[in-house]
């Protein structure tokens, strides 16, 4: 299956939700720790070919990037968050000495997680190392509204995909919380770890099921209705859990990677929840993806600065 | 670039669209209609100043096949298909992103000018979308970040202004210009002396602290001593002073502590043992049981 090597440290990898070919990396130059960033536009070869994976295009950026996140609007536009604390659109219909499109620095610290609005496709909101979460639209030049109530770095953000107005954060605060962008503060605290939590999604048929990876190596499930206990503490990794993604095509079927340098597939609602290991990375994985468009292809980037791009069950490595 | 016709109606639908919710009702609000900004907007949930004029989005939002209103994409260009080229893209932003009034005023010189410098009409676009208007504040606080020469006293002829700003982007917008990505980043090594020029000075900083801190622990120190010594001379000498007054005298102790039958007592000074020096003694009868004096005989 596709293999891709990037330059620099993995950091994020999205499909586009236009095309099932399509893909961005997100990565940063010595781990992300200084020096530059570069966004990558790969493209999948749709038939067998000696390079299954050629890269349409790559943008330089001066930081390290974090975060990528394809619009919804509209199949060129993407929006990446970088470690200078900017989020800067990239148009791939426009010539590449007119890109970043735009650049909306706003965030004091690195913007560490992005994601577009799938419900509404206007808007989309961003998550901050300053403990901030701010809502952007693309009719407007700056953030539409700051919510500022986390006590340490925003981590992972994350819309409910079946509310336009729901989104949940996730923070170092050990705390996940759920906001309405029409009310002032947040909805619900879920003290949801005892460690830090890196990342949160929703789940894609329930729109009350949210799954949480933390730094307890755990990922967990919680309902939003009754959060005192999860509904599944999925244990397995080995180190912290960098980022988990709820499968766009399963109810029950949970993506994870983590500092263990493994990704896993979970089924959170049956007794043996690991379903899959896959052991590709030979550095941290920090970036994982599912295509909406093809059952089962999945992504995944990580400091080994490599991208591979599998289907579910199949050995990555394999060519 | 690649093909771009699908973008105009939206991604295919997500697969999750397709069923229903499956667990009972959600403890969230329901979700309210029109876009993210007029949700917020009616929510009086954002800050005062983040509201921007909404009186003429219905300009910039453009019906679609669908049949319900997206967000303008940079491709649709509502100031027409000009012959500018490759240039379009660059000034649709202008309507794209610059909402409220600015579109409906500014929209044709907005074309001229963005086909020569496309980026500048961008800029044109944003200021627009802030300012809510066309006039003074227009050019101000959106685009420059509220500072510099560019924001005051520009509003006044905004064609011509437009096309000094698309000339000088170059120079004076600085690493923010979002169209003037920086062409070829600092190298590793770059970065690397950089921040290696940080640690050095914060050493050089932390160096020069601790030397002269312990300097001044010096200074203390032997200003502590010398003041030692000084109280004590002074009190010597007051002591003095004060015996003499009470018609005191010390005895004048020259000669070493007498030891037992007055003799002086050996010791380190040797003008107590000249007679050791001077010659050999007659030995006594106890051969030299008496040299060091105490002599048992005696």
């Amino acid at each position: 299956m596709p293999v891709f090597k990037t330059p620099f440290n993995g950091y994020s990898v999205k499909f586009s939700p236009f095309y099932e070919h399509r893909l961005a990396v997100a990565t940063s130059q010595n781990f992300g720790i200084l020096g530059n960033g570069r966004l990558h536009i790969l493209d999948l070869s749709p038939t067998p070919s000696p390079t299954p994976i050629s890269e349409l295009t790559f943008f330089d950026t001066a930081d390290g990037i974090y975060d990528v996140a394809w619009s919804e609007s509209h199949d060129n536009l993407l929006v990446a968050a970088v470690a200078d604390g900017s989020l800067k659109l990239y148009d791939l219909s426009l010539p590449p000495q007119q890109n970043p499109s735009r650049s909306l620095p706003e965030h004091t610290r690195e913007v560490h997680s992005v994601d577009w609005n799938p419900t509404r496709r206007d808007s989309f909101i961003s998550g901050s190392w300053d403990d901030t979460i701010k809502l952007w639209t693309v009719d407007r030049p700056t953030s539409v509204r700051t919510f500022k109530e986390h006590a340490y770095c925003v981590y992972s953000v994350a819309w409910n995909p079946r509310h336009a107005d729901v989104f949940a954060s996730a923070s170092g605060d050990c705390t996940v919380r759920v906001w309405d962008v029409r009310e002032p503060g947040s909805t619900m605290i879920i003290p949801g770890h005892e460690h830090e939590i890196l990342s949160c999604d929703w789940n894609k048929y329930d729109e009350c099921l949210l799954a949480t990876g933390s730094v307890d190596k755990t990922v967990r499930v919680w309902d939003v209705r009754s959060y005192r206990t999860p509904i599944a503490v999925l244990a397995g990794h080995g180190y912290a859990v960098r980022k988990v993604k709820c499968s766009p095509h399963h109810r029950n079927m949970v993506m994870s990677c983590s500092y263990d340098m493994t990704v896993c597939m979970w089924d959170f609602m049956v007794e043996d929840a690991l379903i899959g290991k896959y052991d590709q990375h030979t550095e941290f994985a920090v970036g994982i993806d599912m295509s909406v468009l093809v059952e089962g292809l999945l992504a995944s980037t990580g400091w080994d600065e490599m991208v591979y791009v599998w289907q579910h069950g199949t050995d990555p490595r394999a060519t | 670039m690649a093909t771009t016709t699908q973008g105009a109606s939206g991604p295919p639908p997500k697969p999750w669209e397709r069923s229903g919710s499956s667990s009972g009702p959600a403890p969230f609000r329901p979700p309210s209609a029109g876009t993210t900004s007029d949700v917020v907007e009616a929510s009086g949930t954002a800050k005062p100043g983040e509201i921007v004029s909404t009186s003429d989005r219905n300009n910039t939002v453009n019906t679609n096949a669908v049949g319900r209103p997206l967000p303008t994409r940079p491709w649709e260009n509502n100031i027409g298909n000009s012959s500018y080229g490759g240039y379009n893209s660059g000034m649709t932003y202008n309507s794209g992103y610059g909402s409220g009034m600015y579109n409906s005023i500014g929209g044709g010189y907005g074309g001229m000018s963005g086909g020569m410098y496309g980026s500048s009409m961008y800029r044109g676009g944003i200021g627009g979308g802030i300012g809510g208007g066309y006039g003074g504040g227009l050019y101000g606080s959106g685009m420059y970040g509220g500072g510099g020469m560019y924001n005051s006293g520009l509003g006044g002829s905004m064609g011509g202004y437009g096309t000094g700003m698309g000339m000088g982007m170059g120079g004076p917008f600085g690493p923010q210009d979002p169209n003037n990505p920086p062409p070829s980043p600092p190298g590793f090594w770059i970065s690397f002396l950089r921040v290696m020029e940080g640690v050095v000075n914060f050493f050089g900083r932390i160096s020069l602290l601790v030397d002269q801190n312990t300097q001044a622990v010096h200074f203390f120190m032997s200003a502590l001593l010398q003041l030692f010594d000084r109280g004590g001379m002074l009190y010597g000498e007051l002591a003095r002073f004060v015996f003499r007054i009470l018609g005191l005298r010390r005895k004048s102790n020259k000669i070493g502590p007498a030891g037992p039958n007055g003799l002086p007592l050996p010791g380190p000074d040797m003008q107590n043992d000249q007679r050791l020096l001077e010659g050999p003694k007659s030995a006594p009868a106890g051969a030299w049981d008496n040299v060091w004096g105490n002599d048992a005989r005696r």
